[in-house]
């Protein structure tokens, strides 16, 4: 009889140690996820390094275990986000991600569990960016909603959220173009693709975008043109500031929200025309 | 005669049955014959190696050494590493690594004086495997001794030992080396648990276990191939070019004994590995399983 926990059930024995005495060190909070709320206090006592036995899961498919073990993914996180340090001297490559490791207290042989094409590095990076947007446009979304801010309009409210989620990239502008050729790898396009959409989709949500037809589709058609085309503006932007490629993005919201209007005035005008000719035809026949 | 018969019993029941090949024996047994196998082929390891797999154990092991994707500084324990195939690959793959690294290093810094210049030269020099090392150990002395020749006459000498140990106990202290391989050895390991156990012992936090090792074919005709092509042709090749057809029978024996890719995933898992996963080469005729001490 084997007491064993099957492998996704392990608590991550060897990250536990290294994290418990780097909390011991620093003691920050722990980065329980919110199903351990009644954890929170620090790591003052030390619960048992062993596990006694089969533990009962408390979240449902591999999630974190108890608030001293981790998942393997959890971990595979923390590594991600160290490496992102070394992204500026190493690239999005399996060096960074070994560096990061290394940090950590890990081997560097840890890169091995990732794609040797960094792949995941940007991934992670991309999605981690998203998250922050999320956050701050839910956060304005909250201030508007307690009067203490204006509801911006929505050219200035889209200007200012691709500006904000393209700021994030300056920090690693240099070998952003190594990685936006890796998010076009065939086999990361699915996940690349997802994590566009997902993001534009975000900004319309708290733009008030609440379109139940074509439109849903043309609004994220356009402004998913508009993020790409500036973020390959910011590539090759020298300007102090990168003011070049803001100006540039204004112009193209303002263009966007001209074409709106242009397209209803042509509904109209083809609307009214059509009515012309058919008053034309009733007097005709008359 | 009673206390005969006890004797004989506590006799039996102190060894406990293993295989070699088809072949039930003691472990004390296993052990001994074993060692007297490699022993035997030592001298004529590599090339038997080449003629049985028509040269594409080499291919195996590159694929191996490619997985593991060292960085300069990684330090690797080569378990059953006898001639040291494994050793001198890695030896060669940090070396190009590095070289590699250094002149993106000399790209970035155009301007540089004739100071900065020859000081990168010297550190060519002394890190030319930026700190990586092996270390090679084997059970058997003969092998190692074949390897010794080997490295000698290739000229490898940096950043390689080589070291007299048995896998089921290995002679090195905690949470020492990255990586941890076994090419083509665990198969010959009497206690595959133990050696796993080791494994995991001396590995740091993170670090890699990687086994390359003949495994199971599923595909029925490829199968059936194989075994003809095992049973009929490669001792034959042993008795003509190593005069040793009982080694050769033994070899291709204990390939069949040996557990399939899952049950030695789970195995693996057991001693406390995670992320582990493997690599069928050439439809399951050699496989590579990797796990990490997490």
């Amino acid at each position: 009889v084997r007491c064993q926990l099957s492998p996704a059930h392990r608590p991550l024995q060897a990250s536990a140690v290294l994290r418990r005495v780097s909390d011991e060190q620093k003691k920050e909070p722990l980065t329980s996820s919110s199903q351990q709320q009644f954890d929170s206090h620090p790591t003052d006592h030390q619960p048992e390094q062993e596990p006694q036995g089969p533990r009962p899961s408390y979240t449902g498919q591999g999630g974190q275990e108890s608030e001293d073990y981790e998942s393997e993914e959890q971990l595979q996180h923390r590594i991600l986000t160290a490496a992102l340090e070394f992204v500026p001297e190493h690239g999005w490559t399996a060096e960074a991600i070994a560096e990061g490791a290394k940090t950590l207290g890990l081997s560097v042989a840890t890169a091995g569990m990732f794609h040797s094409d960094g792949s995941e590095l940007v991934l992670h990076f991309v999605s981690q960016c998203n998250t922050k947007l999320s956050e701050l446009l839910e956060q304005e979304q909250k201030l508007v909603q307690l009067g203490e801010a204006e509801k911006k309009p929505t050219d200035q409210f889209l200007r200012d959220a691709v500006q904000v989620r393209l700021k994030m990239l300056i920090p690693y502008i240099e070998k952003w173009p190594q990685a936006l050729s890796i998010l076009l790898l065939p086999h990361n396009i699915p996940s690349s693709l997802n994590l566009l959409t997902s993001m534009i989709d975000d900004i319309w949500h708290y733009a008030g975008d609440q379109s139940t037809d074509f439109n849903w589709y043309t609004r994220r058609a356009v402004l998913t043109g508009i993020y790409n085309t500036t973020e390959l503006v910011m590539m090759q932007d020298s300007s102090p500031d990168f003011e070049d490629t803001w100006r540039f993005l204004e112009n193209r919201v303002a263009d966007a929200m001209n074409m709106g209007n242009a397209a209803n005035q042509v509904q109209s005008t083809g609307e009214a025309v059509v009515q012309g000719l058919m008053g034309a035809a009733v007097t005709v026949s008359n | 005669a009673l206390r005969a018969l006890c004797g004989s019993v506590r006799g039996l029941a102190a060894a406990p049955e293993t295989h070699f090949g088809f072949q039930t024996v003691t472990e004390a047994e296993r052990r001994e014959k074993i060692y007297k196998v490699f022993e035997s082929v030592a001298e004529k390891y590599d090339v038997m190696n080449d003629s049985m797999t028509l040269g594409i154990h080499r291919v195996w092991k590159d694929i191996l050494v490619h997985k593991m994707n060292p960085s300069p500084g990684t330090l690797l324990l080569d378990v059953a590493g006898g001639t040291g195939d494994i050793a001198f690959r890695f030896i060669n793959y940090v070396r190009s690594v590095r070289e590699r690294q250094l002149q993106q290093k000399l790209k970035h810094h155009q301007n540089l004086s004739w100071q900065e210049i020859s000081e990168s030269y010297q550190e060519d020099k002394s890190k030319s495997l930026g700190d990586s090392q092996v270390v090679v150990c084997d059970i058997n002395k003969e092998m190692l001794k074949v390897g010794k020749q080997k490295a000698q006459h290739l000229g490898y000498s940096e950043g390689l030992s080589w070291v007299l140990g048995n896998a089921e106990e290995l002679p090195f202290d905690d949470d020492m080396f990255d990586v941890y391989t076994i090419a083509f050895g665990i198969r010959n390991v009497t206690r595959i648990d133990l050696a796993l156990q080791e494994a995991y012992r001396v590995l740091k936090p993170g670090g890699r276990f990687l086994c390359l090792e003949f495994s199971h074919v599923s595909n029925p005709l490829l199968s059936r191939l194989y075994d003809l092509y095992s049973f009929q042709v490669i001792p034959v090749l042993g008795e003509v070019i190593a005069g040793d057809w009982k080694s050769y029978q033994y070899l291709v024996e204990s390939i069949r004994r040996f557990p399939p890719q899952e049950e030695l995933k789970a195995m693996i898992e057991d001693a406390g590995f995670f992320k582990v996963d493997y690599q069928n080469l050439n439809w399951g005729i050699v496989a590579i399983h990797s796990g990490f001490k997490l």
